[in-house]
């Protein structure tokens, strides 16, 4: 998605994963929590969201259920499901072994 | 797994797709509720298409909307939709039936990995050195010599025998074969068991008989067949097995039963039974192995020939002068000898050919259909683009609609292959004398598949070219200008005639080659046999069929003999093994007796077996010699021959053969290495069509062999009616034995009309002229099209010019013109086509040349006459044209 230029290409959905890690949460607070974990430095679009959690949806990676939030909203709320804890750990570990590979690069080269 | 998984969630998404809609609704607008700036949230509509998109469902939403406008839009044109699909469905049907047949007889695999499978046979090492199959024994050797590099050799024999009794007797093909024979195609029995070894071994003579499967399908597929009789030549057979359903046989026709070789002799009609498997020169066997998986052809062959060469030096007297060799087995060939891969090759590609051709003009038919049609809808199109339809979009659109067609022609063209398909069996069934098994025809896969793929693509690429061509124009100008545009109009109107001139020189192409066979059918009939045609009936028993054994069977030949000589009206009769001009003859390798090379000296010989009088029947004179004695019909008495001059002259070139000794170098039965004595010199006749060359006969007396299928040839006085003796001819067979089967009566003309070689142009000339005579149609359909559209697109100029005085013939004179014109392109560029597919065709056709002038003139005449009709009536409208009308129209 172009318009998330501040993001290196692919890690979204890596980030929307680990966010649920710890807990479940819907769409608004999955893009609240991102930034506020990264201090600001990382912003999520709704233009890219959406169409990142349908696709996690389709992949089976999370499930999604409505509630009533704590301030009498309808949201639904995304969780994390085991072959999703499965891909997370993926990408996380190849994500590492990219950034490792290119810091060893920036280093010697 | 996770990948059906996923599609199983994806589908999912299809079908509650409403409620998962209103759930990304619901979400987004929570999502936005909950921000402190809603209007930083983008465009609703377009982020949850985008988040749809992850469904993967989108491009079904595309579609469904084609074809929903496109069968809104098709509804409102009934007229062009069954024209349309009429055209395409014949181009498919025809492409289906034949490629079913084509399927079924040339490209289906008979056997499981037929390429591991090959064939050995014997050929002599002479320059012009005949093929001959094995022996018993020699396969016994070849078999224990070559392990190392075929996994398992079988080796059977077939032929002829009467199956059943009395009225419900027939005519089939029966294989003998060793134990393991069905093992080596990959094949065990639907039901029973195969042979046994023992069963296998000569002189084991346990009568067990697996039938086929469409020979147990064709009588109810009752299990209870099994360990049924079953009466081979009057001979009973138990039957122990039904053979897999997709195994008809090792080659097209394939046998109704098999049975094991030790029993065979139970019902072929030789004197020592048990020694002819047994001995070394009983060389009859086609011998199948399968490779090794390892193994190469070369070193089979290599393998092979090295046994041949060992059982050459071991057994000089049955072996020398002969090497065996490998090859890939014949598709159609029952006897031993090589295949011929070339031959399925180049039928294939003739056969497809036709059907492929006519396809391309109903193609081609169609983009012109599809053209006149963009036309009519320029206002639409142009209409569409300026609201923003891109060229794709526009393009995806017209091309659903050509798929549309296309698909709903495929499932027509389905239903009209299924008759196409039974009149090419149809056709082809009179020629064959007996019951045969073909392989089932049914639609495999492959041929749904292949033949609705390729008219699918065929149709899809000729409607996208139309619909490229009409939305490329700058489309929002024919909002503003709407009347006289004869130039810019133009440009289609040459792609509609160019389309046209490709359907003409098609249709000539396949007219022209249609008349050259029908050419080669009537000079067939004409053709000079090298005997008497006229007056001449030929009646086809065979007493076997009526459980008739040797001896009864002796006397019942000579008895009808005598009876049919007693009818009225009948100058000459005799009976014979075999026939001019049928499509099954039997030869041998006839020699000199005597001599030391006898193997390299034989020449091959069509070999018949005759009563007396034979050179009469045929209306023709002894050249030398004497005819039979009646003494020398019994079995027993001292063996002679009568040669034709041709095998005479190439035996003893120079010399006089009368009185001389011949022997039979190999081959089956009692006459194998007799010696007899040459008593008569007969005319040489023709023995079939195709081959114009002469092929030398042998002529040996009833008593030197027994066989139960037999012909009677009668020669009728002239003053008596073909019809009025065929009548008597069959009384008296009755009267003689009810139960005796009349295999064919007929006239001598009408059995070369009905013989195979005939068959071949005939049938070429009927399938190549109702394939020219469908392209004819729709290329009359395609000039009619075109002209209408021309005139009707130029009511307005035809006005004017009426208005100012033009004469209506001069209008007439000008459309037509403008007709004849294309038309001439194409007839041009169609019979260079068909000169050049005649030449190809040549060795197909019979006396006649490819640039035959009657064809090459005719052809023309009827595709120029069908043509300008085509485009008479357009320029008829042309003329009555009324000026006020087409005036005030635009």
């Amino acid at each position: 998605m172009p318009r998330d230029a501040g993001l290196p290409p692919g890690t979204l959905m890596m980030l929307v994963l680990r966010v649920l890690v710890r807990q479940p949460l819907h769409g608004y607070a999955i893009a609240q929590r991102i930034r506020q974990l990264s201090a600001d430095e990382l912003s999520v679009e709704e233009g890219s969201l959406y169409p990142a959690l349908q696709k996690l949806l389709v992949k089976g990676w999370v499930k999604a259920t409505w509630r009533e939030s704590d301030s009498g909203r309808q949201v639904r709320e995304y969780r994390l499901t085991a072959s999703g804890k499965q891909q997370l750990e993926a990408e996380i570990a190849e994500y590492r072994r990219m950034t490792g590979a290119i810091d060893v690069l920036l280093k010697e080269a | 797994m996770a990948i059906i998984r996923e599609f199983i969630r994806r589908l999912g998404y299809l079908v509650r797709r409403r409620k998962k809609e209103d759930e990304l609704l619901r979400e987004m607008e929570t999502h936005r509720a909950l921000m402190e700036n809603p209007r930083a949230f983008g465009n609703t509509l377009r982020l949850r298409e985008e988040a749809r998109d992850a469904w993967g469902w989108n491009w079904l939403d595309g579609l469904v909307q084609d074809t929903r406008f496109a069968w809104r839009t098709l509804r409102h044109s009934p007229g062009f939709v069954v024209t349309a699909i009429a055209t395409l469905a014949l181009g498919i049907g025809v492409n289906i039936g034949m490629f079913t047949v084509v399927n079924g007889l040339l490209l289906r695999p008979l056997y499981e990995r037929p390429d591991e499978v090959i064939s050995i046979y014997g050929r002599g090492t002479a320059p012009d050195g005949g093929i001959r199959g094995v022996s018993y024994p020699n396969y016994l050797d070849l078999k224990e010599g070559t392990t190392s590099v075929f996994s398992n050799l079988a080796a059977s024999s077939t032929g002829f025998v009467g199956l059943g009794a009395g009225e419900g007797a027939r005519r089939t093909l029966t294989s003998g074969v060793t134990a393991n024979y069905f093992e080596v195609f990959g094949q065990s029995p639907a039901l029973g068991r195969p042979f046994t070894t023992e069963e296998e071994k000569p002189g084991a003579d346990n009568r067990v008989a697996i039938v086929s499967h469409s020979f147990w399908t064709q009588r109810g597929a009752d299990p209870g067949l099994i360990g049924r009789t079953l009466r081979i030549n009057g001979a009973p057979f138990t039957v122990v097995g039904v053979a897999a359903r997709n195994f008809a046989g090792a080659s097209i026709p394939g046998p109704d039963v098999w049975v094991p070789l030790g029993a065979e002799t139970a019902f072929t009609t030789t004197t020592s039974p048990v020694g002819t498997l047994n001995s070394r020169d009983a060389q009859t066997l086609s011998v199948v192995g399968r490779l090794r998986s390892d193994v190469s052809i070369e070193s089979a062959a290599a393998a092979v020939e090295t046994v041949g060469r060992r059982l050459a030096q071991a057994f000089p007297t049955y072996n020398a002068g002969y090497t065996l060799r490998v090859a890939p087995p014949s598709r159609f060939l029952f006897m031993p000898g090589p295949g011929s891969g070339a031959f399925t090759a180049i039928l294939t590609a003739l056969l497809m050919a036709m059907p492929a051709i006519v396809l391309l003009v109903a193609c081609l038919n169609l983009a012109d259909l599809l053209l006149a049609r963009g036309h009519v809808r320029r206002q639409e199109l142009a209409i569409r683009a300026s609201l923003g339809g891109g060229r794709w979009r526009l393009t995806r659109q017209l091309l659903t609609e050509g798929l549309l067609l296309a698909l709903a022609a495929g499932v027509v063209g389905l239903l009209l292959s299924r008759w196409a398909t039974g009149a090419l069996l149809t056709s082809l069934r009179p020629v064959i004398p007996v019951a045969l098994s073909l392989p089932e025809l049914d639609f495999d896969w492959r041929v749904l598949v292949g033949a609705v793929g390729f008219s699918l693509l065929a149709s899809a690429v000729f409607s996208i070219w139309p619909a490229w061509l009409l939305t490329g124009r700058a489309a929002a100008t024919d909002l503003k200008r709407q009347a006289g545009e004869e130039g810019r109009r133009l440009g289609s109107v040459r792609v509609g005639n160019a389309l046209v001139i490709g359907q003409v020189s098609l249709s000539v192409l396949l007219l022209a080659v249609g008349g050259l066979f029908l050419a080669s059918a009537i000079s067939a009939a004409a053709a000079d046999p090298g005997f008497l045609l006229d007056r001449g009936l030929v009646v086809e028993l065979d007493s076997g069929l009526a459980g008739y054994d040797e001896t009864r069977g002796r006397d019942a030949n000579l008895a009808l003999v005598d009876r049919m000589r007693a009818v009225p009206g009948v100058e000459a009769v005799t009976i014979s093994s075999s026939l001019p001009f049928t499509s099954f003859g039997d030869s041998r390798n006839v020699a000199p007796a005597g001599v030391a090379d006898a193997q390299a000296k034989a020449v091959d010989a069509v070999f018949n077996v005759v009563g007396r009088d034979y050179a009469r029947a045929l209306g023709l004179p002894m050249l030398d010699g004497r005819d039979f004695t009646a003494t020398e019909l019994a079995p027993g008495a001292e063996p002679v021959a009568i040669v034709d001059d041709l095998l005479a002259r190439r035996l003893w070139p120079g010399d006089s053969a009368l009185g001389r000794f011949i022997q039979f170098v190999d081959g089956e039965g009692p006459e194998a290495g007799r010696t007899m004595r040459v008593v008569g010199i007969a005319p040489t006749v023709r023995h079939s069509l195709s081959n114009p060359q002469p092929f030398p006969h042998v002529y040996v007396p009833l008593g030197q062999r027994y066989e139960s299928a037999m012909t009677l040839q009668l020669r009728i006085a002239g003053n008596q009616s073909d019809a009025a003796m065929l009548t008597t001819v069959s009384r008296v067979i009755r009267e003689f034995d009810e139960r005796l089967p009349i295999v064919r009566l007929e006239t001598w003309r009408d059995h070369l009309d009905t013989g195979l070689d005939s068959w071949v142009y005939r049938a070429g000339a009927t399938v190549f002229s109702a394939f020219g005579g469908i392209a004819l149609l729709l290329a009359v359909i395609g000039v009619y099209g075109v002209k209408s559209y021309v005139v009707s697109r130029r009511t307005r100029e035809f006005g004017i010019r009426i208005a100012t005085g033009a004469h209506p013939r001069a209008l007439l004179w000008q459309v037509m013109k403008e007709g004849g014109r294309i038309t001439a392109i194409g007839l041009g560029i169609g019979l260079l086509l068909a000169v050049a597919a005649g030449r190809l065709l040549q060795g197909f056709l019979y006396g006649v040349d490819a640039l035959a002038p009657v064809v090459l003139v005719l052809t023309p005449l009827i595709l120029l006459a069908s043509s300008l009709l085509a485009s008479c009536m357009p320029a008829l409208r042309a003329t009555r044209v009324d000026p006020t009308v087409a005036l005030r129209s635009e």
